[in-house]
């Protein structure tokens, strides 16, 4: 059963400038049967070169255009070549492949067509005071503007159904693409989970994380695309 | 009488512009408009302007239409943060075109064989990846 499921699990591995981590983290990935998909992002250190050595499949962006346009890159992809289960995967270290089978689990078990990885209901390793705040501040933006009752809503580890990956449209290139994707799960009316995951802090997943003035553009940004049709 | 006409057609542009974008955006479109009606009023109307002016606490009718102007100007601002976001969105579609016809010319690329690899094979994990990356196998 799992041998099956594995051959059409692709995980998406958005990457930018993460030569340093993303060896570690598709030695971690290897071996399970997933597909994995690195979207290079533009980076300039030397990732691809690491990535093509131990992904199934890289995608290289010729600029760098953010992690949301990465992620729809690898979406758009593995759904065109038949994913039946789509994973969201930070290379920067953070995650854990051992959470990948839960989410899959949590899809089939619960029929949802969503389950998204929740630090707060799991474990996150030294989770900074002012980033605890900012994620509950997420959180509670994302249960007014969407109706979505959630823990954690900026976590990069997530995993889709086929139907659920094709139903999200994507527009968001950079940082407002997690709350993006939260605000089309909400539209779409499909079911959805939070599973608990494992975040490894580490200075370096923090140092590239998002920092409190990077939220004040996630808002303009989405405040932004209300505005155009 | 000269300076009220050639703000009239300055103003008069202010409009066209606002209707032109008005499909694009409606809101900008309709803050310029408002804004461009309520220059073209004042110029006209001056002494409306110092009586509304007071009205608001603003004190002198220049004042207000300053005001104004700076409201006109961060509409046109945010209006060209727009288009360069729609402009982002183009760039992103092409990019993602360019890589996926790249990634669709590596895989469709022959296949090196072992002995025109200019590295030597991969363990067995690895062997099964560099393979898919010639496209030999999905």
């Amino acid at each position: 059963m799992q041998r099956n499921r594995s051959k059409s699990v692709y995980v998406i591995c958005p990457a930018f400038n993460e030569a340093r981590t993303i060896a570690g983290v598709l030695a971690g990935l290897a071996g399970q049967g997933y597909e994995i998909v690195v979207v290079d992002d533009g980076s300039s250190d030397g990732t691809r070169r690491v990535a093509e050595t131990m992904a199934t499949t890289v995608i290289s962006h010729p600029v760098n255009l953010g992690q949301g346009a990465a992620l729809k890159t690898g979406i758009d992809y593995a759904l065109s070549r038949g994913a039946e289960f789509i994973v969201t995967f930070d290379t920067d270290g953070q995650h854990r492949p051992s959470d990948i089978p839960r989410l899959l689990d949590a899809l089939v078990r619960e029929r949802a067509d969503f389950a998204l990885g929740s630090r707060f209901l799991g474990g996150a390793q030294r989770t900074p005071v002012l980033r605890r705040l900012l994620l509950r501040a997420a959180t509670l933006f994302t249960a007014v503007t969407t109706g979505l009752r959630l823990t954690d809503t900026h976590n990069g580890l997530r995993a889709f159904t086929r139907r659920g990956a094709a139903a999200l449209r994507l527009r968001q290139d950079r940082m407002a693409h997690a709350s993006e994707i939260l605000a089309e799960i909400a539209r779409s009316r499909l079911r959805y989970v939070e599973v608990p995951v494992t975040i490894d802090y580490t200075e370096y997943s923090l140092a590239k994380g998002q920092r409190a003035g990077d939220f004040v553009m996630i808002l303009l940004d989405l405040f932004a695309h209300k505005l155009r049709r | 009488m000269i300076a009220q006409a050639l703000l009239s057609v300055l103003l008069g542009g202010v409009l066209v512009y606002a209707w032109a974008e008005y499909r694009r955006s409606p809101l900008v479109g309709a803050l310029s408009i408002v804004a461009g009606l309520a220059g073209l009023y004042f110029v006209w109307m001056p002494s409306h302007s110092t009586l509304v002016a007071e009205f608001v606490g603003i004190g002198r009718g220049v004042d207000l239409i300053l005001y104004l102007w700076v409201c006109i100007s961060l509409t046109v601002m945010l209006n060209l943060h727009l288009k360069l976001r729609a402009q982002q969105e183009t760039i992103t579609k092409l990019a993602r075109s360019i890589a996926t016809a790249n990634l669709a010319a590596a895989q469709e690329a022959p296949a090196v064989t072992a002995e025109e690899a200019p590295k030597p094979a991969p363990p067995a994990a690895d062997a099964h990846t560099s393979r898919q990356m010639r496209g030999q196998s999905a």
